[in-house]
């Protein structure tokens, strides 16, 4: 309804960001879909923001293109690309209303006053904040200042909504609320959403697909499920979830220490001995030392698995073939 | 928050210093105030005179004028070079607060004269351009309200400077990459984001300009030429030559309360805090 | 603070054993330097302005050095009494102030004799004791109760050679004639000498100035406002001459002759109409170094070596008849009371100006602002 859902498809075509000798962004190709969230992840230093900055047209392409629906924007400058974006911390204008923040983008295309008031009317409502117009930014929440953000980033309907770790500041318990209240707002406008962010577990539980970039490179590209249970590599896997990784004929493998199972001493592929255990809510971390594997990580459903085991515990491990992925050299 | 709660215990330790304060600046006000009222007779005479007297009204606009314009024109002129030091890279930011502060240095005497060494009727500009040829008779700058403004401006370009340029550092660049995503032109970021954000310094520059500007005295005196009499001076010359310290006193009396009634009209529209370097809104 | 109080005390002690023979001069000013302390700052602090000594309030610069050796030699040596200064300047108000505040600490001002009716009528200066001071060695009617005239100095304008080759201006007349003699003028900004040249200029004879008729002189002074500016200090009237800013400037008399010098001629003084100042030597109500002694060092001042060696060291012209006498014929033109000048010059009426000092200076200042 508030998105505009016949256009919004990204082409990045061998993006390139060099600032002097160090080399922020080094060659991305990518294709977001219309109306997807696609989530880029990385640590810090990865190149996502640069990457979305490229892409929202506040930092320019040393080389490569950018594409929508087919058509190069690369040079076309920020203002005239009609993309939404929700800053980190929000950068909503501190001397305006909520009202006049959100009527911002409608008030600077000088579009008539009543079609502005009925659509701040209608994104306040869309983002539950209908009785704040009045305020200022300094007056509300965390969790309201990212609403008004979104709300402001919407209003023109854009084909695409850019998101710098808008849930960087709100805490723990309000960002897992904002997630679910972020993903149906997503299903809603249906415009294309690129996010950014550090954290795995949002990237997990709101994209319909993540790119894990490292060094300013894609790593990997696919479904949440796709990298957690494919990993390409030991980054990958490592950086989204945990993860044990064997050595067998020469190759590596990467398992989850969810797939491996605690069996009696004697039995399974192999044995070893509980180093440690920490109760982690419904899981039981247990560190377990193997002869052929190293350390290995292992949890076990704490209501499932039995009364728990001591440090020093003897122990057989075993684990289905296709739960050790083999990673790329 | 409760009373007792509000009486800060750190008051007790600065009330001694607030009481010296309090000695050491009323004493003196209150006896300015005592004479504009007692000499040379008692009475508001010397209060009157203000609307009697067309010398006191022309000697108070000419103040007005040159201390508003002198105050628009280094704001403009400050803005401009705040922006510039805002907007260059850390080291020319500093060479350029370097000059400011060089300015801050020099004194108001040794600047008069190099004015009028550079702009007198055989100065370097009008000798310059009459052998250029393009003027024939020298171009009047100073020696007259033209070069009273000149040396005002570039005495209090530094204080216009130095608030503004606070406040623009203080934008959150984010805040205008947002203007901009959201479809604002350039100059519609400017107008509708950064000239309000910059409000705040723009006051405290004016502020301090304006109330520097009043109490000018050998700027005017000198480069004005004689002609350009200010309240500065004419106090001056009240109390010195021609001793009718109940005018002078007068006049000092109106000038503070036109700084503090200044300072309490712009408490009603803003926060004074915000505007003199404080808490920002 | 409390330190450099301490320090300044010592320095003080030191000063007073310095000059008792106590102690000797290398290591006074060794201490000096180690406390930081000007030297000047304690032998002639205002604070030090007590019995058995006269300071002196005067303008600073040249004239410290000047009354000192001209009046401070011989007075030291006839009196034993030291001389010392203030260089702050005593304007009528900071006379009054300090009067008033009863914390006198000059003995002596060097103002001028309008000074001397103003302030002696308001009860703030030292009556002249005309039984020490001479009242024969000044000019007729310069010798007043609150104050005695020991120099003159004047009005009198230089024009630019150069300006008018076809013809020089010669008197007041000429300096008000813009089309005559057009270009730019300067007067001094107080009122005092602008006034009257302006009514010399508009034809009053130059001794029936007085009682000045001010409507009729500001009304000549603005009618060339617009060409002329205006000066509040001897260097700005100077400067304006010599940077060319003027083509007629007003200046104090007893500068025309360095600038003549300094431009090689180019700026002449017209002498012709000049207006003479008496400056006299007046005493604050209740000085610190007694009556007697002030009235002794009065004079010391009014004798003849003494006004010789300030005209020659200040270009201040004698009072005394016997010193005017022994002028050289080479310096008598830039002498105001030489009989040449004498027969040309207006004299100033100090009365008239100590009576109406404040209507005829706000007046001014309001025509030319």
């Amino acid at each position: 309804m508030a998105g505009n859902a016949a256009s919004g498809g990204l082409t990045l075509r061998g993006l390139v960001k060099r600032y002097g000798a160090v080399e922020a962004v080094a060659g991305i190709d990518l294709e977001i879909k219309r109306g997807e969230f696609l989530t880029l992840l990385g640590p810090s230093g990865s190149g996502k923001t640069t990457l979305l900055m490229m892409i929202a047209g506040f930092q320019e392409a040393t080389a490569g293109e950018i594409l929508l629906d087919g058509h190069s924007i690369t040079q076309t400058p920020a203002e005239k690309r009609n993309f939404g974006m929700v800053f980190q911390g929000y950068a909503l204008f501190p001397h305006l209303t909520v009202r006049d923040n959100v009527a911002y983008s409608l008030s600077v295309r000088r579009r008539p006053k009543p079609e502005i008031a009925a659509r701040v009317a209608e994104m306040l409502e869309l983002v539950q904040l209908q009785g704040m117009a009045d305020r200022l930014p300094a007056q509300l929440s965390g969790g309201q200042q990212q609403r008004v953000a979104l709300a402001r980033a919407l209003a023109f309907a854009p084909p695409v909504l850019l998101l710098d770790e808008p849930l960087g500041a709100l805490d723990r318990k309000l960002r897992v609320e904002v997630q679910e209240q972020l993903k149906d707002l997503h299903r809603r406008v249906g415009t294309t959403f690129v996010y950014v962010t550090h954290d795995q577990e949002e990237a997990l539980s709101m994209s319909d697909r993540v790119v894990i970039m490292r060094d300013g490179r894609i790593e990997q590209v696919g479904t949440p499920e796709e990298l957690y249970t494919k990993p390409r590599t030991e980054f990958a896997a490592s950086f989204l979830g945990k993860s044990n990784f064997l050595h067998r004929d020469g190759r590596r493998f990467s398992i989850r220490p969810e797939r491996i199972d605690l069996l009696a001493k004697g039995k399974g592929r192999t044995k070893g001995t509980v180093l440690a255990l920490s109760y982690f809510g419904p899981l039981l971390k247990y560190q377990i030392q193997t002869p052929d594997h190293g350390v290995l990580e292992v949890d076990v459903d704490a209501w499932r698995g039995g009364p728990a085991l001591a440090p020093g515990a003897e122990v057989g491990l075993d684990w289905k073939d296709d739960a050790a992925v083999p990673l790329e050299q | 928050m409760s009373r007792i709660q509000s009486l800060n215990p750190a008051w007790l330790l600065v009330a001694p210093l607030l009481a010296l304060v309090a000695v050491m600046f009323a004493g003196p006000l209150l006896n300015i105030l005592w004479l504009s009222f007692t000499d040379p007779e008692p009475g508001i005479a010397n209060y009157v005179a203000l609307v009697e007297k067309t010398s006191l009204q022309k000697l108070l606009w000419t103040t007005l004028r040159v201390c508003l314009i002198t105050t628009v024109l280094s704001v403009a002129l400050g803005y401009s070079i705040a922006y510039a030091m805002a907007n260059v890279a850390e080291a020319s930011r500093q060479r350029m607060m370097l000059f400011i502060l060089i300015s801050f240095w020099i004194s108001v005497l040794v600047r008069t004269f190099s004015w009028i060494m550079l702009l007198g009727r055989n100065g370097l500009l009008n000798n310059g351009l009459i052998e250029a040829g393009l003027i024939s008779q020298p171009i009047p700058f100073v020696r007259n309200e033209l070069g009273v403004l000149i040396g005002m401006v570039h005495y209090m370009i530094p204080y216009a400077v130095l608030p503004i340029l606070a406040a623009m550092q203080g934008i959150d660049g984010r805040v205008l990459q947002a203007s901009r995503n959201l479809g604002a032109s350039p100059a519609q970021t400017f107008w509708r984001v950064y000239l309000p954000l910059t409000k705040p310094g723009i006051i405290a520059g004016a502020l301090l300009v304006f109330i520097l500007s009043l109490g000018f005295y050998i700027t005017p005196a000198i480069m004005g030429g004689g002609k350009v009499l200010m309240v500065a001076e004419y106090i001056s010359v009240q109390i010195l030559v021609t001793l009718k310290w109940g005018t002078a006193a007068m006049l000092a009396v109106l000038m503070l309360a036109s700084v503090l009634g200044l300072l309490y009209v712009l408490s009603r529209f803003m926060k004074l805090s915000a505007a003199l370097g404080g808490g920002r809104t | 603070m409390q330190d450099k109080q301490f320090m300044r005390e010592t320095v003080t002690e030191a000063a007073h054993a310095f000059r008792a023979g106590r102690l000797d001069r290398r290591s006074f000013l060794a201490l000096c330097g180690m406390a930081g302390v000007a030297i000047p700052s304690v032998l002639a602090g205002k604070a030090e302005a007590a019995a058995g000594e006269i300071v002196m309030w005067n303008w600073g610069g040249q004239s410290e050095e000047c009354h000192g050796s001209a009046i401070g030699v011989p007075f030291t040596a006839e009196t034993g009494i030291p001389l010392k200064f203030d260089t702050s300047g005593p304007l009528q108000g900071k006379i009054k102030e300090m009067v008033d505040s009863g914390n006198v600490t000059a003995d002596v001002c060097d103002a001028d004799l309008f000074d001397a009716v103003a302030l002696g009528a308001t009860g703030h200066l030292e009556p002249i004791d005309y039984a020490v001071v001479s009242k024969d060695k000044t000019l007729p009617g310069y010798a007043l109760e609150f104050g005695t005239s020991i120099i003159l100095y004047g009005y009198a304008f230089m024009y630019d050679t150069q300006a008018y080759p076809d013809g020089a201006p010669a008197n007041w007349a000429d300096f008000f004639d813009l089309e005559k003699f057009p270009g730019q003028r300067s007067l001094y900004k107080w009122a005092n000498g602008s006034l009257e040249a302006a009514l010399m200029a508009d034809g009053v004879a130059k001794d029936a100035l007085y009682p000045l008729d001010l409507d009729r002189a500001l009304a000549k002074i603005t009618a060339i406002k617009d060409s002329t500016i205006y000066w509040g200090s001897g260097s700005e009237a100077h400067d304006m001459i010599v940077n060319g800013e003027v083509s007629m400037g007003m200046v104090w008399q007893n500068r025309g002759r360095n600038i003549e010098q300094e431009t090689n001629g180019r700026y002449k003084m017209v002498m012709d109409g000049a207006i003479a100042m008496p400056g006299a030597y007046i005493v604050p109500k209740g000085n610190p170094g007694g009556r007697e002694a002030v009235m002794k060092f009065i004079a010391v001042s009014q004798s003849v070596d003494a006004q010789l060696g300030l005209f020659s060291c200040l270009g201040m012209t004698p009072t005394n008849a016997e010193a005017i006498a022994m002028i050289s014929a080479e310096d008598a033109p830039y002498a105001i009371t030489s009989e040449a000048n004498m027969a040309v010059i207006a004299l100033n009426d100090p009365t008239w100006w100590g009576q109406n000092t404040d209507a005829a200076v706000n007046a001014f200042l309001e025509a030319i602002s």
